[in-house]
């Protein structure tokens, strides 16, 4: 009995989590005088497909081009920065590490409003904002990079060590005992945490609104909210953008859930 | 020959001095224990040997060669770890034959040494298997062969066997042992069990909190320990102590109870403070011709089926006499135990040293 009740409450709860999401897909399939009518319809009356009219006319390619840029540039830059950082982390063990790591959580602290300005002001100076892409980058690689080595940190911490010294007495350099040992066992954490790299990178706003002054290499973020305005009543094409372009991080979020969740509780060892 | 030489070797972790002033020969082809109690030393002094420690001061020569500040790869060592340490990754041929893939080997040599190992440990089917579908013996099985497929200069095992029940350790010490006369290689063995040292060992080496308190034969220790720490370590049931002081013509008198004597014939100084050393084994119900007699009360008995360990009360001290077969005893009995006067051992109570 007791299980049946944990279950509803967990049923209602999902519900309310995922209801923002059935009401986007809900709108973007309403027509304009069905999305104000009142009592609101809970399936659409007279669902309308304008998903490819909206992905012409708001030139999302373009845009969702210019956020996946983004994104795997700044997911191949934080795992070759971040990887070898998280391993040394993990493996030496003394106060300055302690003080190391405590400094990289606190980066994590700080929200990208506060940092955006001072950002801009450098990169103005040195010259980055006449590629703004990279800018945004490179900015937005000093946000994630923090989060991405204290997750891998944690895989590197799981590969026990003697496995590494056997590699050592085996003949293998460092080097070698790191890319053909630890590496490989530290795979599914270093997989699973650069996903996740992808996907705050894929759906980051501020930096490209603040850095990207030209129209056509800005992201789909930004791009969406050029709809909004004062006046903005284009509800349907609003949620028609929005649907387009939350469906791939969702359809990958679901092939990976179960991997995701053990990498980030129980680690991706055994 | 000596392969493996440590001279005045010193360890400080921070603060902590973990090996002091460790001076070890060890000849080619024989097979040497490092045992103590947890903390004392010897696992380090193994992984210093491997590489995989740094020294502080002191010398290591493999070989005749130096190897301080030589990494583990160019010291031509094979070690077994105590959790095995196999590549979870890897099957049990890419476990065995990595060290020989590292070193870029032609593809049949490689193939034949990994077979002979394989072949030679029994692990033959299991080739293909990953780690994580083996037994804990196949796993063991697997880390030795890892070592013995290199044909290293040194063997090095770091408590091999701590993880296998019992039935199964005593297997594999005998299997150890047999590889060991095969193969003729310098093995440098660590554990903190006295029996495993003891049976599989040619020269055992004593160590505690990072000093060697002694080494020696196997049965040279038990016969003629240095000091109390090692009579106490080596033996089981462990030796008994009894405080004592000397008094004059060779004879001691036990504390606690002036009654209680021992004339040993042996000089000391009268007055001096020692421990009387008795091993349970050698104290027996049976007069012999030489033999020293002490009274004692029976207080609990202990049988195991083949031995029967009787614990008494001797001069106010308990004490563990270990008999073969079933005495006809009782507790509360008195008893008048005799031992041999070559089988008491006396220590300094101060330095703890033999007298």
């Amino acid at each position: 009995m007791k299980r049946y009740i944990l279950l509803v409450i967990g049923l209602v709860m999902t519900a309310i989590y995922l209801f923002p999401l059935y009401w986007m897909y809900l709108t973007a399939l309403k027509g304009s005088t069905e999305i104000f009518q009142y009592p609101p319809t809970f399936w659409p009356a007279d669902p309308r497909w304008n998903f490819l009219e909206i992905w012409k006319s708001r030139d999302m390619g373009r845009y969702i081009w210019n956020s996946l840029l983004i994104a795997i540039g700044v997911t191949i830059l934080v795992t070759v920065l971040g990887t070898g950082c998280a391993y040394v982390l993990s493996r030496v063990r003394n106060v300055w590490m302690e003080i190391a790591l405590f400094a990289i959580l606190m980066m994590q602290v700080l929200p990208s409003s506060l940092m955006v300005t001072p950002i801009f002001v450098m990169f103005n100076q040195i010259g980055l904002l006449a590629s703004p892409r990279i800018a945004v980058i490179l900015a937005q690689t000093a946000k994630v990079l923090p989060l991405y080595i204290v997750l891998c940190r944690a895989t590197f911490v799981q590969v026990p060590r003697e496995l590494e010294e056997a590699a050592l007495v085996d003949g293998s350099s460092r080097i070698g005992a790191f890319f053909r040992i630890m590496l490989p066992l530290a795979r599914n954490g270093i997989l699973v945490t650069s996903v996740l790299i992808f996907l705050q990178s894929f759906g980051e706003y501020v930096y490209a609104r603040s850095l990207i002054a030209k129209n056509e290499l800005q992201t789909a973020t930004v791009g969406l909210q050029t709809f909004m305005g004062p006046n903005a009543n284009d509800w349907n094409g609003i949620m028609t953008y929005a649907a387009i372009y939350v469906t791939p991080i969702l359809i990958v979020f679901m092939l990976l859930q179960r991997r995701i969740v053990s990498g980030l509780t129980a680690g991706a060892l055994k | 020959m000596l392969q493996i030489e440590i001279d005045h070797l010193n360890k400080h972790y921070g603060g902590f001095h973990a090996l002091r002033d460790v001076n070890i020969a060890i000849k080619q082809g024989s097979f040497v224990a490092l045992v103590g109690p947890s903390g004392c030393g010897k696992s380090t002094l193994l992984r210093t040997l491997a590489g995989l420690e740094k020294t502080s001061s002191g010398d290591v020569r493999i070989a005749g060669q130096s190897v301080i500040g030589k990494p583990p790869r160019e010291r031509d060592v094979a070690m077994v770890f105590q959790s095995y340490a196999l590549y979870p990754h890897m099957d049990v041929e890419h476990n065995m034959n990595y060290s020989m893939r590292l070193k870029r080997r032609p593809k049949d040599e490689i193939i034949e040494r990994t077979r002979a190992a394989a072949e030679t440990l029994g692990l033959g089917n299991l080739l293909g298997r990953l780690p994580k579908a083996l037994s804990g013996g196949q796993r063991q099985r697997v880390a030795m062969g890892r070592a013995i497929v290199r044909n290293p200069k040194v063997f090095l095992f770091d408590e091999p066997l701590s993880n296998l029940d019992a039935a199964l350790r005593v297997h594999m010490r005998s299997e150890i042992r047999k590889l060991h006369e095969r193969l003729k290689a310098t093995s440098v063995y660590v554990t903190h069990d006295q029996v495993e040292a003891m049976t599989m060992a040619d020269h055992v080496v004593v160590m505690r909190a990072g000093v060697v308190e002694q080494q020696a034969s196997p049965l040279d220790l038990y016969d003629r320990p240095a000091n109390k720490f090692v009579a106490g370590f080596i033996g089981s049931p462990a030796m008994n102590f009894l405080p004592a002081t000397a008094a004059s013509n060779g004879v001691v008198v036990l504390d606690s109870d002036g009654a209680q004597r021992i004339e040993l014939k042996r000089g000391f100084n009268s007055g001096l403070k020692l421990w009387v050393g008795m091993r349970p084994e050698h104290l027996s119900w049976k007069p012999g011709s030489n033999d020293i007699a002490i009274d004692a009360t029976v207080t609990s008995i202990e049988s195991t089926g083949s031995m029967t360990f009787v614990l008494v009360e001797l001069a106010g001290q308990p004490v563990v006499v270990a008999h073969s077969g079933r005495p006809e005893t009782n507790k509360g009995d008195n008893l008048r135990l005799y031992i041999a006067a070559e089988n008491v051992h006396i220590f300094d109570r101060d330095t703890e040293l033999t007298l």
